[in-house]
């Protein structure tokens, strides 16, 4: 789904943002990047979604050449990316429906799916009771999900997302991750550039790290340090377990369970496919996934950094 | 057609936001364009005055009473380069028309030519191909024996054309000076208007808007201003040609001032065009220098 081949990126004046990376991501991936600042994760992340080209090596995303790509096929390309930033970017004069549905506008989808999408998609980040309200009236973590709802709507085969919990407390950036988990199973490769610790060791993912532009670790199921795998573990014990379930959380599972039955749109060239196979094969994790999470519900209270998120994002 | 109404509304839109900057670019489109039409109307009725007068003057060349063979004079000078028809005009015809037409109003000059018809001499008339030949033909008449003096009108008329010539230069020369800055001003408004939107543009690029979809809102936006612009140059231009027309025409005999409305028309929708043309310029240079366009 991704793959770099021995890419360089020199900046000018001779800086060396990336050094010989090589990188393979599948489908259905869920890959962090992590490293000091610097160390080239944001620039990664930048010549994935091809708002950038490298200096030398080759870069396949979606089965696209990326980087020989002529650039006026560039947005065709984004339309199999989603991507999520720190700095949300939402349009601030327009609603959360509004901001989501804008991805579909401008790429030409016929105001019926429109119609379908946005609500299942604002259903799935948990804010369906918050359509009409702008920007400036959410929290930081609720501007997230909509932004996350916006990269997911068009049903891209990869989520790139950049320190999308860089601006969150840590138990907002949960309500987010639990998000970018949930659309990774539909079959989504996401690659995350992220600083979180806690993040990357309670999910124990895929663990690719950077140092001055090289890649010195790549490792699956990894910690965001190697020494503290151990040690991490254990808190990772902690960390998955699920929170108490509040209105928004009810909502969150439901939409879950939802998901796994979308119905199948036309108009979704890339998508489509992976997005039916993926639900196809994902139903049944997706289902205990959320009977587990009511399982967990009397063990909640153990986990105290793990507070309902929606409730402190709205103090 | 949702897709039409998208498109027109943020032209509009974005119109609204920097009204001041569009209307100095319109300002500047209109002037612009208001020179040329202008240019172009008192160009054509110059040439078609120049032409009318062209068939009334001539070169009048008056003969020695003692030259002999006048017709061959008259066969020669016909045949030389330039020179379009000649007529020789004999003592009689001379005399008559001395006293009915060039005396007419004036009984004391009558009564001299009377006395002594010996006085107007005969002469050929010179009809010049081209307003140019004329020099050229009364110079060469001079140096023919025989001829005892040659009047044209050859001066007056090169001063006329020279005249024309040179505001029409100064015209043109205006006009595309202020055609560049009306691009130039069209470029700025739209490089504004992208600047208001970039957040919008970049969410746009980031969801795989195509470069049109991003581009097309502010090319329109800079033809509309164009076309504006062109608009109110006719509609003021014609007005003022219809004013002036009404207030010279009755004082000045010299000068023809009528044009036909088919020329106005057509002239009218040339600069309508061309206004639209310089905004879709402006527009197009300010979307491939600015960087939140480009990438």
């Amino acid at each position: 789904m991704i793959r770099l081949e021995n890419v360089t990126k020199l900046y000018d004046g001779g800086v060396v943002a990336l050094k010989d990376v090589s990188l393979d991501a599948t489908k259905g991936e869920f890959v962090f990047l992590v490293g000091p600042s610097g160390s080239g994760k944001s620039t990664l992340i930048r010549l994935m979604m091809r708002e950038e080209q490298p200096t030398n090596g080759d870069i396949w995303i979606a089965g696209k050449h990326a980087s020989k790509m002529p650039s006026w096929k560039v947005p065709h390309l984004r339309r199999s990316i989603g991507t999520v930033f720190q700095d949300f970017k939402l349009l601030p004069n327009k609603t959360v429906y509004e901001n989501v549905s804008y991805a579909l506008e401008v790429t030409g989808r016929p105001s019926h799916l429109i119609r379908n999408q946005v609500p299942q998609v604002l259903k799935l980040v948990g804010l369906s009771a918050k359509s009409d309200r702008y920007p400036r009236q959410l929290s930081g973590g609720e501007q997230q999900r909509v932004s996350v709802a916006r990269a997911f709507v068009n049903r891209p085969l990869i989520l790139l997302a950049d320190e999308p919990t860089g601006n969150l407390d840590p138990a907002t950036s949960v309500g987010i991750m639990r998000i970018l988990d949930r659309i990774n199973r539909t079959g989504t490769t996401v690659v995350m550039a992220t600083h979180d610790h806690a993040i990357v060791d309670a999910m124990r993912r895929r663990v690719v790290q950077l140092e001055r532009g090289r890649v010195v670790r790549d490792q699956s199921r990894g910690a965001y340090e190697q020494r503290a795998m151990a040690e991490v573990s254990a808190r990772a014990e902690v960390a998955s377990v699920e929170p108490e379930q509040s209105q928004a959380e009810l909502e969150l599972a439901a939409a879950e369970a939802d998901l796994a039955e979308l119905p199948i749109d036309e108009g979704y060239p890339n998508g489509a496919d992976s997005l039916a196979a993926a639900e196809a094969a994902e139903t049944s994790t997706v289902r205990e996934e959320v009977e587990s999470g009511v399982e967990d519900e009397s063990d909640a209270k153990d986990g105290p950094e793990m507070e309902d998120e929606s409730e402190k994002e709205d103090s | 057609m949702s897709r039409l109404k998208y498109v027109l509304g943020e032209a509009l839109r974005n119109m609204g936001r920097n009204s001041l900057v569009v209307l100095g670019a319109v300002l500047a489109v209109f002037v612009s364009l208001f020179l040329v039409y202008g240019t172009l109307v008192f160009g054509e009725i110059a040439s078609s005055n120049a032409a009318q007068w062209s068939e009334d003057v001539r070169v009048e060349a008056f003969l020695d009473d003692d030259l002999r063979n006048p017709d061959r004079l008259q066969a020669e000078v016909a045949e030389w380069a330039g020179v379009a028809e000649v007529t020789y005009v004999s003592k009689p015809e001379a005399v008559l028309y001395a006293i009915e037409v060039i005396f007419a109003d004036n009984p004391s000059a009558q009564s001299i030519i009377e006395e002594d018809p010996a006085i107007i001499p005969a002469s050929l008339r010179i009809s010049p191909a081209d307003l140019q030949d004329y020099d050229g033909i009364a110079s060469r008449l001079e140096a023919v024996p025989g001829v005892l003096k040659v009047v044209s009108a050859g001066g007056a008329v090169n001063q006329l054309i020279s005249l024309r010539d040179g505001l029409q230069v100064f015209s043109w020369a205006l006009a595309i000076a202020l055609g560049v800055a009306a691009v130039a001003l069209i470029a700025n408004t739209i490089h504004m208007a992208v600047y208001a939107r970039r957040e919008e543009i970049e969410i746009m690029k980031l969801v795989g808007a195509s470069n049109w979809y991003v581009r097309v809102p502010f090319l329109l936006e800079g033809m509309l201003e164009g076309l504006i612009g062109g608009l109110i140059a006719v509609a003021v231009g014609y007005g003022a040609y219809r004013l002036g027309f009404d207030q010279i025409q009755d004082t000045s005999q010299l000068i023809d001032l009528e044009v036909t409305p088919g020329f106005l028309w057509q002239r009218g929708v040339l600069i309508v065009l061309f206004g639209v043309a310089v905004g879709a310029i402006g527009s197009a240079i300010s979307l491939t220098v600015h960087r939140y366009i480009r990438t």
